[in-house]
C-alpha cells in the first residue's frame, strides 16, 4: 500500500470544502496484474465498489460491433457458482444501488451499499467477472439488446449523437454505437463473445475500485482472496489502442417522423490525459453550461429551447461538441448562432469573472462529491483509467484554480472551434445541402 | 445524530430543518404551494412560466446579474413545476446558506418579469411541447397523466400550445401575485446549519411577503378514468403505460404500498424485471412506481417493446400484479423491505437527499417525520398485510395508454 496524497497542502480559502475529507488512497496491484484502488471516507455510512474492465466499443472489430455491451448484460446472467436469479437476489438482499455501463473504452460494474455489506458485494461482483456466459440465456438476452437498440432509434438525440461519431471517427472502432447495430448483434454467436471475453476480462486489464467507510486492509484481503487465482494474459488496453483520426465534413440525416432538428458541431479537443483537459472542461462550461453564453445568447433569445456544449474526453483523444435542438425552420439561425458564439469566444476570449464562476461551482460540486461514495467511485474510476492514478478532491480543486482566461485562450489556440469541424444535422429537414 | 426542527414562522413560512453536523454541503428547498393544477383553465402552462421567468431580473439586478450572484457562491440550483407545487432547490457550501436564502428571497419577492423574457419563455414553452413529441417516454407520461389524473392533476406543466398562445406578461405577473406569498411557502434545509439562524434569516428575508396566512394546502381533485387509449405514432417500439389508484402518503397502508412496489420493481430480482425481461426477453425497460399528489396516490406500471412483443408484455405486467395475491413469498417481502431500508440509508450520506425528504414531509404530513419512524413502518409490513392491501385496493379499474405503431390486441385483457 502506498500513500498517494501529496504532502504539500493547497492554499486554504474560506470557500473551499474544508471538512470532512477522505483519508489517503490505498493502492495495490496483485501479481496477476489486477489493480486495487481504495479511498476511505470515515465520515460516511455507506460504501461503493466496482470492477472496471478496460474494454469497450473501440476494442471491437466491425463484425463484433456491440459485443462489449452485450457481454456486460451477460455478466449478470450467471457464473459457475450463481444463476442469474442468484445474482439479482443477492444484490437486492443487500439493497444495493447496482448497475453496469459500457462506453467506447470501458465497462464498469458497480454497486453502492451500506458499509457493512461491502465485502459481500465485492464477492458478488468478483464472481460476475468470471461469467459462465450461460448458453441458455444468450438468445434471450439478445432479444433484450435488440429492444434497447429499438428504443435508442426512437430518440432523436441518440440518432444525432451516433451519426456524429460515425462520421467523426469514420473507419475506426470509435465510429459505431456502443450498442452495436441490429445486424451485428443478431449475427453474434456465443462462441465469438466467449473468445472476446477470455481475451479482455483478464486481471491485467481490470481495476477494482472502492470508496466509502470501509476497512482498507480487509477489503484488499478480500480482493486478494477472490481474485488472486485469475490468470493474466498480458493484455494492456492502452497498448493495443490506436488514437482515432478526426474527420471533418458535413452529414445530414433526414428523419421525417421527428418534430425537431438536432444540430451538432464537433471539434478535436484535449484528451483526458492532456494538460489542458481542465481548460477544455472550463471552456465547455463557459460556452454552453448553466448561465453560459449559449444559455443567454441562444436559448434566452428564443432561437432554440436547448443549446449546450460538452467536452467528451478519452485517454487519447477528445471532442468539443456544440449541440442545439429546435424547430426545423430555425435550423439556420441555430447553427449560425452556435458558430457565432464559437467565433466570439475565440476572438475576444473569456473573462476572469467567467472563469471564477466555473471555479466557484466546481468547489460546490467537489464538496457534494466528498459526501457520496458512489460519486467518488465514478471519479476515481475516471482518474485511474485515463490518468493512471486517483486524484484527491484537493488536487482537482487546485487544478481548477489554475485555469485562467489566458490558459483557456491557449487551449483554444491549440484546439480551435472555428475552423472546419464536423457538422451534423438530423431531423425532418434535409438541411444543409451536402 | 441528526436533529429535526419544525416551526411556523411569523412571516408565514412553514420551516423544517435537519441538523447534520460535519457535512461539507448544505441544501435548501423552497416549495411554493402552486403548481400546474392551480393554472387558470384558459392559461395552462402559467405556473411553469412564472418559474421560468422569475430569475430573469429583479428590482435590484438583471437576470444575468442574478445568476452571476448565485454563481458567486457556487450555488447548484434547480427548479421544477409539478402538479401541486413549484420547487426551488439549491446546494451550496454551508457558509453560503444565508446568501442563498437572501438570493432566493430576492428572486421570489421582487421579480420584474421583463417583457422580452416573458415573450421568449412562452415561445420556448411552445418549442418544448414540440420537442416533447420526439421523446416517446415523456409523451406517454403526458398522455397517461391527462387521462388518469383528470382535468386538474392531469395537466402537463408545459401547458398546451393554444393556452400558451393566450398568455401575456400581465398574466404571468398576476399569477405570481396570486400564488406567491409567504403563507404558501414550505422551506426545508439540511446540513451543518444553525436552525435558529436560518429561521431568523427567513423571517428577515420574507417578512411582509404577501399574506402570512397558510394557503394553498387544499387537495386538488383527482378524477380517474378507467379507459384504454391508443395514440398512433411512427416508432420502432410500442410504449405501454398502465395505472390505477393507490393510497396517499398519509394513509396507514402507504408503507405496505411501498413494499408492494418494491416486490414488483425494487431491483433486478423484482417480479416485473424477472418475468418480463429476464425470463422472456420482451423489453429493455420495464418498471413500476407510485406517484402522490396531495391526498391521493396512483400506482404505475410501464414498459416499452417492439410491437410484436407488446401484447405479451402487457399481459405479463397484469398477470404479475394479479398473481401476487396467490403466490407472494415472504422472501420477496423481506427483500423489498431491505431494499427500501438500505437505499434510504445509503442515500442518507447525501445532504440534499435529507432536504428533499423533509420537503416531501412538509407537503404531505405538514411536519417532518423521522426517517427511522418511516422505515419502522416499512419494516413492520408482512405478507398478509400486502395481500390484504391487494384485496382492498384491487387493480380492477385500469387506465391504459399505448403510444406507437399499433394498438394492443382487443383481447389483451385488463379492463
Amino acid at each position: 500500500m502506498r500513500d498517494l496524497r501529496k504532502n504539500g497542502r493547497t492554499e486554504q480559502r474560506t470557500t473551499e470544502p474544508r471538512t470532512p475529507m477522505p483519508l489517503p488512497f490505498v493502492e495495490e496491484q496483485l501479481p496477476n496484474g489486477l489493480k486495487i484502488v481504495i479511498e476511505i471516507m470515515p465520515h460516511v455510512k455507506s460504501a461503493a465498489c466496482g470492477f472496471l474492465v478496460r474494454t469497450g466499443a473501440r476494442d471491437e472489430t466491425p463484425a463484433l460491433a456491440g459485443v462489449s455491451h452485450f457481454l456486460e448484460h451477460m455478466c449478470f446472467k450467471g457464473t459457475p457458482r450463481r444463476t442469474w436469479r442468484d445474482i439479482s437476489v443477492e444484490f437486492d438482499e443487500m439493497g444495493s444501488h447496482y448497475n453496469a455501463f459500457t462506453s467506447k473504452s470501458r465497462t464498469f460494474y458497480h454497486g453502492w451499499v451500506r458499509a457493512g455489506d461491502i465485502e459481500r458485494q465485492t464477492g458478488l461482483l468478483a464472481d460476475m467477472m468470471q461469467s459462465a456466459l450461460p448458453p441458455d440465456e444468450f438468445d434471450m438476452e439478445k432479444g433484450v439488446i435488440l429492444e434497447e437498440i429499438a428504443m435508442s432509434n426512437d430518440q432523436l438525440e441518440q440518432l444525432a449523437y451516433h451519426l456524429l461519431h460515425e462520421k467523426v471517427f469514420a473507419g475506426g472502432p470509435m465510429a459505431w454505437p456502443v450498442l452495436g447495430y441490429e445486424e451485428t448483434v443478431r449475427a453474434l454467436t456465443r462462441e465469438q463473445m466467449r473468445e472476446y471475453f477470455l481475451r479482455r476480462y483478464v486481471p491485467d486489464n481490470m481495476i477494482f475500485i472502492a470508496a466509502g467507510n470501509l476497512d482498507a486492509s480487509q477489503t484488499v484481503a478480500a480482493v486478494k482472496r477472490l481474485c488472486d487465482g485469475w490468470t493474466p494474459r498480458g493484455v494492456t488496453g492502452n497498448g493495443v489502442r490506436t488514437p482515432p483520426a478526426f474527420h471533418r465534413g458535413t452529414a445530414v440525416r433526414q428523419v421525417e417522423r421527428f418534430n425537431q432538428q438536432a444540430i451538432l458541431l464537433a471539434f478535436p479537443a484535449a484528451s483526458a490525459r492532456d494538460e489542458q483537459q481542465e481548460e477544455s472542461a472550463a471552456l465547455a462550461a463557459i460556452l454552453g453550461g448553466e448561465n453560459s453564453r449559449f444559455y443567454w445568447n441562444i436559448v434566452q433569445t428564443g432561437i432554440a429551447p436547448r443549446a449546450s456544449v460538452w467536452h467528451e474526453d478519452y485517454e487519447d483523444c477528445g471532442l468539443m461538441i456544440l449541440y442545439g435542438i429546435g424547430d426545423p425552420e430555425n435550423a439556420e439561425k441555430l447553427a449560425e448562432a452556435m458558430q457565432r458564439e464559437a467565433i466570439e469566444i475565440t476572438t475576444k476570449g473569456v473573462t476572469e469573472q467567467e472563469v471564477q464562476r466555473v471555479r466557484n461551482k466546481r468547489r460546490t460540486q467537489l464538496a457534494a462529491e466528498a459526501e457520496a461514495p458512489y460519486y467518488r467511485l465514478l471519479q476515481i474510476m475516471d482518474d485511474v483509467d485515463y490518468r493512471g492514478h486517483p486524484r484527491t478532491i484537493e488536487e482537482r480543486l487546485e487544478r481548477v484554480n489554475r485555469v485562467t482566461a489566458d490558459s483557456i485562450a491557449a487551449c483554444l489556440k491549440r484546439f480551435p472551434i472555428t475552423d472546419d469541424g464536423y457538422f451534423v444535422s438530423v431531423g425532418p429537414r434535409d438541411w444543409p445541402p451536402v | 445524530m441528526s436533529q429535526l426542527i419544525h416551526r411556523h414562522l411569523s412571516c408565514g413560512i412553514e420551516f423544517a430543518a435537519e441538523v447534520l453536523p460535519g457535512r461539507p454541503t448544505a441544501a435548501l428547498e423552497i416549495r411554493v404551494l402552486a403548481g400546474a393544477a392551480h393554472d387558470p383553465a384558459d392559461r395552462l402552462g402559467l405556473a411553469r412560466l412564472v418559474e421560468e421567468t422569475l430569475d430573469k431580473g429583479t428590482t435590484r439586478r438583471s437576470g444575468r446579474e442574478l445568476l452571476d450572484a448565485f454563481d458567486a457562491i457556487g450555488a447548484q440550483r434547480s427548479s421544477a413545476t409539478g402538479r401541486d407545487t413549484t420547487a426551488f432547490g439549491c446546494v451550496c457550501l454551508p457558509e453560503f446558506l444565508p446568501q442563498a436564502i437572501e438570493l432566493h428571497a430576492e428572486m421570489l419577492r421582487t421579480p420584474t418579469f421583463p417583457e422580452e423574457a416573458c415573450r421568449v419563455a412562452i415561445d420556448l414553452a411552445v418549442q418544448e411541447l414540440s420537442a416533447l413529441e420526439d421523446d416517446p417516454q415523456a409523451l406517454t407520461d403526458k398522455l397517461m397523466d391527462r387521462q388518469a389524473y383528470g382535468p386538474f392533476l392531469g395537466r402537463h406543466p408545459l401547458g398546451e400550445k393554444e393556452t400558451l398562445q393566450q398568455i401575456r406578461r400581465a398574466d404571468i405577473v398576476r399569477h405570481w401575485q396570486t400564488t406567491f406569498s409567504a403563507g404558501r411557502l414550505l422551506v426545508s434545509v439540511a446540513g451543518p446549519v444553525d436552525p435558529e439562524r436560518v429561521a431568523d434569516c427567513l423571517e428577515k428575508c420574507f417578512a411582509g411577503f404577501g399574506s402570512p396566512q397558510s394557503n394553498g394546502r387544499e387537495a386538488q381533485p383527482l378524477v380517474f378514468s378507467a379507459v384504454r387509449t391508443h395514440h398512433p405514432k411512427e416508432l420502432e417500439q410500442e410504449h405501454i403505460g398502465i395505472c390505477y389508484p393507490g393510497v396517499p402518503v398519509t394513509h396507514a397502508d402507504y408503507p405496505v404500498e411501498r413494499v408492494l412496489i418494491g416486490v414488483l420493481a425494487g431491483g433486478m430480482s423484482g417480479r416485473l424485471f424477472t418475468e418480463v425481461r429476464e425470463k422472456q426477453g420482451l423489453v429493455y425497460w420495464v418498471g413500476a412506481w407510485h406517484e402522490h399528489p396531495r391526498n391521493a396516490g396512483m400506482i404505475h406500471l410501464g414498459a416499452s417493446s417492439t410491437p410484436e412483443n407488446a401484447d405479451k408484455t402487457y399481459r405479463t405486467l397484469l398477470r404479475e400484479v394479479d398473481r401476487l395475491s396467490d403466490d407472494l413469498l415472504e422472501s420477496e417481502v423481506d427483500r423489498a423491505i431491505v431494499g427500501i431500508t438500505a437505499r434510504t440509508e445509503t442515500r442518507g450520506d447525501i445532504t440534499r437527499a435529507h432536504c428533499s425528504e423533509l420537503a416531501a414531509d412538509l407537503f404531505h404530513y405538514g411536519h417532518p417525520v423521522p426517517i427511522a419512524k418511516k422505515l419502522a413502518a416499512v419494516q413492520a409490513v408482512t405478507v398478509p398485510a400486502v395481500k390484504r392491501y391487494l384485496a382492498e385496493h384491487p387493480r380492477d379499474r385500469l387506465s391504459v395508454v399505448t403510444l406507437g405503431p399499433r394498438a394492443l390486441a382487443a383481447d389483451a385483457g385488463g379492463e
